[in-house]
């Protein structure tokens, strides 16, 4: 068990290990709605869209963009697999700016449905690293 | 004995040969370091969302997932079967892209109903000159592997498989043993099947049996599924471009020592040459300088 007051969190995406190491508290954005996470919570596997995520880490919290993933939680570890995961100064504000023109650009034509919902999650995707940006 | 001046010729064209050989080689080198710690990078990633699907699995045996339907139904002569078949975009790397060509025409020739699904120039010009039908639009290369074209491919063969145009996938790349064996290597992508996911036999904790799956068990398999065949596909490429550099170093690294070699040997006849000629030249001019006394 780790100590009282932390979780240990570790955010791993496909091409790095983002964050390993004790986190105090995780605010991840779930299918339904955000989703707060403090240690000591019950088991649970959830799904991730993307968007911002939070946590707090030695007394401060540091935001993240992630991408589609899911979450494993355990009272005493979590464990995020997502499709990316970006501190907010790692963000290319203009070509995310960019991918959500071009998406939406894409939405507003005819378009098959395979196209629609890629359309989709490219956007999603760019408005999460915005989010985060700001 | 070839004259001095063919031999000169030739020194300067293995000399050229050598400087390209000697320059894929080191460029190969760099390029096999970054692809083995993207190798790396994956795994962690990789092992975490095989377990946890095992362990979604193993807790909740009755899963009836589309991702996981076996379409037994369709007889083994009807089924569509997708074949993503990677190599690389240039030769020059040693058997690398005969091996996978090879394996790929074993495995199409057996089943009735194949498409393929070519990554990389060289097989797709292979396939074309043999008259292969493949997927036209499918155009990606096996340059520098990232996780958009993943992405992108996974999001595809889900497709064609949700729609039932394909019945089973299977990605055909080269898996990287060790440095010094790599092994072309079928891999089944759709559907997944459960007994792949190995089951834990210690359980890494004790809170495993009463987890939750917010907000239900399929909205987390439909989202865990598509991750994991991405990821799949993801580690699929990352390994080929891995064999492929390391295939191209070992090729280039042999061809150079070659080259080296041949140099040598040329050289020492290139001296041996002059030196008849520069013999012969003194011979003459004693034998002129004795007549003319």
């Amino acid at each position: 068990m780790a100590e009282t007051g932390t979780f240990y969190l570790e955010i791993i995406t496909p091409e790095r290990q983002f964050y390993i190491g004790p986190a105090e508290a995780l605010v991840l954005p779930a299918v339904d709605g955000q989703m707060g996470i403090y240690p000591g919570h019950e088991p649970v596997v959830t799904a991730i869209e993307p968007g911002e995520l939070r946590y707090k880490a030695e007394g401060k919290w540091e935001p993240a963009a992630v991408g589609a993933g899911f979450a494993e939680i355990k009272p005493d570890y979590v464990i995020l697999l997502v499709g990316f995961a970006e501190h907010p100064e790692e963000i290319d504000q203009k070509r995310a700016e960019a991918a959500r023109k071009r998406a939406e650009e894409r939405l507003r034509q005819k378009q098959s449905v395979h196209e629609y919902y890629h359309s989709k999650a490219a956007l999603a995707r760019a408005m999460a690293r915005l989010k985060t940006r700001r | 004995m070839a004259s001095i001046k063919e031999i000169r010729t030739h020194i300067k064209s293995v000399e050229q040969t050598l400087k390209i050989t000697n320059a894929m080689y080191l460029i190969s080198s760099s390029n096999l370091r970054k692809a083995r710690k993207q190798l790396t990078d994956v795994e962690p990633y990789f092992q975490k969302i095989e377990t946890t699907i095992s362990d979604i699995l193993h807790h909740s045996p009755e899963i009836n997932h589309v991702f996981f339907d076996k379409r037994p139904g369709i007889p083994r002569s009807e089924r569509k079967v997708g074949y993503i078949v990677i190599t690389g975009d240039k030769g020059l790397a040693g058997s690398y892209n005969h091996n996978i060509l090879k394996l790929a025409e074993q495995r199409i020739n057996a089943g009735a109903h194949t498409s393929l699904f070519v990554v990389g120039q060289v097989g797709r010009s292979y396939f074309q000159e043999h008259g292969v039908p493949i997927d036209m639009e499918f155009l990606y290369t096996a340059q520098d592997p990232n996780m958009g074209r993943a992405r992108d491919m996974a999001e595809l063969m889900l497709d064609l498989y949700l729609e039932k145009q394909l019945d089973e996938v299977y990605i055909i790349f080269t898996k990287m043993v060790n440095s010094f064996q790599m092994e072309p290597t079928i891999h089944k992508l759709l559907p997944l099947d459960p007994d792949v996911f190995p089951e834990y036999e210690e359980n890494r904790d004790t809170y495993n049996r009463d987890v939750t799956y917010v907000p239900s068990v399929k909205a987390v398999m439909d989202r865990l599924a598509p991750g994991y065949v991405k990821g799949d596909i993801f580690g699929a490429l990352v390994e080929s471009y891995c064999s492929e550099q390391n295939a191209r170093m070992t090729a280039m690294k042999s061809s150079s020592d070659n080259a080296r070699a041949m140099l040598q040997t040329l050289n020492l006849s290139y001296n041996r040459a002059r030196q008849a000629a520069i013999t012969q030249e003194i011979t003459e001019v004693v034998g002129g300088a004795q007549a003319a006394l």
